[in-house]
């Protein structure tokens, strides 16, 4: 058997070595320009499926159908932490859709790279733009998480498929644990955890570990959960909220689900447990769940310490343009700003659970209509008007690993909410400086 | 009693790591409240039969399966030539630098695939591959593990026959696809499976390289049931047996050639 001449090991060598080096990233990086990943159509990732993303589908048709230039297309392309990754892997190619879905942590990043499209420009431009009379339309608490400190204050994403925290109740066990209707307040919360407990013999609310849940929870009770690039996890209402966290585990009134499940809405619709704290867009999924048997489920908003000066926690994600050419970009900026209109903001709504994003199309008779026909769908449109969103400074996303190990901590009994919050509030913070420090 | 004590134990095994199988496929056939309490049951309160057409409306799976296929078979294809002349190349051919060539390519094993989907990423997208059935093949046509097996495959030959083809005028690759072949033909086979369902099996490649509907694989079909508020059960076990199957087959008509070459591997099968 004869063996390879080292000339042709050697020049096999080379080329392995040329078509790496031809591939490398150079060229087209992030900051100096990005292509399109069709340069027929304005791309927009998305993460939605089924019915939403079929409703999602026939009003960028109905966009396209009355416009002339780029058209917009919806892709699914997979879930949120999939998109993040899509993109970001996009952005090293040089190679990105006119526009995705996203959170502010994501978008953060995005605009860090050069990648975002500073939207103030469209915003403030006389064709293309928002005049102050419309964006006062618009909810502040969605339009301001949408602004970057990091970025000079600019915004960098538009508010898409907003959602808030409210409470599912199972209004047969409410009623059978012999109370007219849902808690209004923290105490009255735990007074039905505990009549159900002894109705039923089990705990009465599954939790769903997550910071955003811990965060209106907060602000439900008076207080902010960050100021100035600090947290303001130890505060008294932050304190508050993980004493009645521990309080719940305590009396065994609550039980934490397996993370990433939707066990607690399973749960719920069985009629387990008689509360879940979950996003207002779950409705959908839940009404699919029951059937004609929809009256079981019951909405109300979050328990408050003073019902007179309530709040909850709006979330969702937003939509980032990419700098993909100037024709995509007036396509992608169309889209939202059309998007956004009442008439189309409350046909979404309707459809998808999400909330719309202006006022205005509370007034729209889609929306009434679907309020006539069940009239629990009106609560987190109620709830609109005193959300407020959580902060979207650099290395939030890392702070929402921390609260939300410091809640397991609390109700899986390993700490006390006082120590919890003790060692929880640092490291949120050096959490919050490590980013800054990077940036 | 010894042998019937071991027939229970073995029934017990087998209960045990079919059941999450026959979950899946009867909880495909249970309605959305019934799927979604986190219940062991087997025996559905009432089949929805229209479980499979809503399945198929989700998500035009028929397309995605052709997709899946066509991918998987292709690189499956790939996968077993470049293992066959890599493997036979190390474990037959002198050349310099091989013993360190061949621990390079070991050493690739070691690399997870979060580490290398962005440099892949660029690359596909700098080919313009980017929503194309060569973003889903090319990039998977070649890995360490296989080429390992069939160097292992090819070591494990008595060096007499390619003595004695070499007497009878045979080259390397008259050799290698006439005499070799057919005597490692487990390891091939092993290699083959792998390869295919390793392909077939991919969900965040395919994800990331494609688009279209046209493009996509049965595997991302399955995320079409998974939203951020909720996961419609039922659905998703319905679409997972569908997707399942096809794997399961391939595993029954090819099991004796991969517990043989699992046996002379001596890698766990």
């Amino acid at each position: 058997m004869t063996g390879w001449h080292p000339g042709v090991a050697a020049g096999g060598l080379l080329a392995v070595c040329a078509a790496l080096c031809a591939c490398s990233p150079g060229g087209g990086g992030a900051g100096d320009g990005f292509r399109p990943v069709d340069p027929e159509r304005a791309v927009l990732w998305d993460r939605q499926i089924n019915e939403s993303a079929a409703l999602f589908r026939e009003l960028a048709a109905e966009f396209n159908a009355g416009r002339a230039g780029v058209p917009v297309e919806v892709q699914h392309a997979g879930s949120y932490a999939d998109i993040f990754r899509k993109v970001s892997a996009s952005i090293q190619a040089g190679v990105l859709p006119a526009m995705a879905v996203s959170y502010e942590s994501m978008t953060t990043d995005y605009a860090a790279a050069g990648a975002a499209v500073p939207l103030d420009p469209l915003l403030n431009a006389p064709e293309t733009g928002i005049s102050p009379e419309e964006l006062a339309d618009y909810y502040p608490a969605m339009l301001e998480s949408n602004r970057y400190a990091e970025h000079g204050g600019g915004y960098y994403s538009f508010p898409l498929c907003k959602s808030l925290l409210v409470l599912f109740y199972n209004t047969d066990l409410v009623a059978r644990a012999g109370f007219a209707g849902p808690p209004a307040t923290w105490d009255a919360f735990l007074e039905q955890c505990r009549a159900v407990r002894r109705l039923t013999g089990k705990p009465a609310h599954a939790v769903n570990v997550d910071c955003s849940t811990v965060d209106g929870l907060i602000f439900s009770m008076g207080g902010e959960v960050c100021r100035n690039g600090e947290t303001l996890y130890d505060s008294p209402e932050a304190l508050a909220v993980f004493e009645l966290y521990e309080t719940l585990v305590r009396e065994e009134l609550a039980y934490v689900i397996t993370a990433g499940s939707f066990d607690d809405n399973a749960a719920l619709v069985k009629g387990e447990v008689a509360f879940t704290l979950r996003q207002s867009s779950a409705r959908n999924d839940l009404v699919t769940i029951l059937g004609d048997r929809r009256n079981l489920l019951g909405i109300a908003p979050i328990p408050q310490k003073d019902p007179a000066r309530p709040a909850t926690v709006v979330y969702g994600p937003n939509v980032t343009l990419f700098p993909v050419g100037e024709g995509q970009t007036a396509a992608a900026w169309a889209f939202v700003k059309w998007f956004t209109r009442p008439d189309i903001s409350a046909r979404w709504s309707a459809g998808t659970g999400y909330l719309p994003v202006r006022r205005s199309a509370l007034e729209e008779p889609t929306l009434k209509r679907l309020w006539e026909e069940w009239p629990p769908g009106k609560v987190p449109y109620d709830c609109l008007a005193f959300a407020k969103s959580e902060p979207n400074v650099a290395g939030w996303q890392e702070v929402r690993d921390i609260v939300g190990r410091a809640l397991l901590d609390v109700l899986t009994g390993t700490k006390t909410a006082a120590d919890a919050i003790k060692q929880m509030k640092p490291q949120a913070d050096a959490a919050l400086r490590r980013a800054a420090g990077n940036r | 009693m010894r042998r019937a004590a071991l027939h229970i134990g073995l029934t017990a095994a087998a209960l045990v790591t079919a059941w999450p199988f026959l979950w899946m496929v009867s909880t495909a056939f249970k309605g959305p409240l019934e799927a979604a309490s986190p219940s062991l049951g087997l025996w559905p309160g009432a089949w929805h039969w229209g479980n499979v057409a809503e399945t198929f409306r989700a998500a035009p799976f028929g397309r995605y399966l052709f997709n899946s296929f066509v991918v998987s078979g292709a690189v499956c294809l790939l996968v077993t030539f470049t293992s066959l002349c890599a493997g036979y190349a190390f474990a037959r051919l002198r050349f310099p630098g091989r013993n360190w060539l061949f621990a390079a390519t070991l050493c690739c094993m070691m690399v997870p695939f979060e580490a290398v989907f962005i440099p892949n990423f660029v690359l596909v997208s700098k080919f313009g591959w980017y929503d194309t059935h060569a973003a889903l093949i090319v990039p998977w046509c070649a890995n360490a593990f296989s080429l390992f097996l069939m160097r292992q495959a090819f070591l494990s030959l008595p060096g007499e026959y390619y003595d004695a083809a070499r007497v009878d005028g045979c080259g390397h690759f008259r050799f290698l696809f006439l005499v070799g072949l057919p005597l490692v033909r487990p390891s091939v086979v092993t290699v083959a499976l792998f390869a295919f369902l390793g392909s077939y099996n991919a969900l965040l490649w395919p994800l990331l390289v494609t688009a279209d509907d046209s493009m996509r694989v049965a595997q991302v079909g399955l995320t079409f049931f998974v939203t951020d508020a909720g996961i419609r059960v039922n659905l998703l076990m319905c679409a997972s047996a569908i997707v399942i199957l096809p794997t399961v087959v391939l595993y029954f008509v090819a099991q004796r050639q991969f517990v043989e070459s699992a046996l002379g591997a001596g890698i766990k099968a």
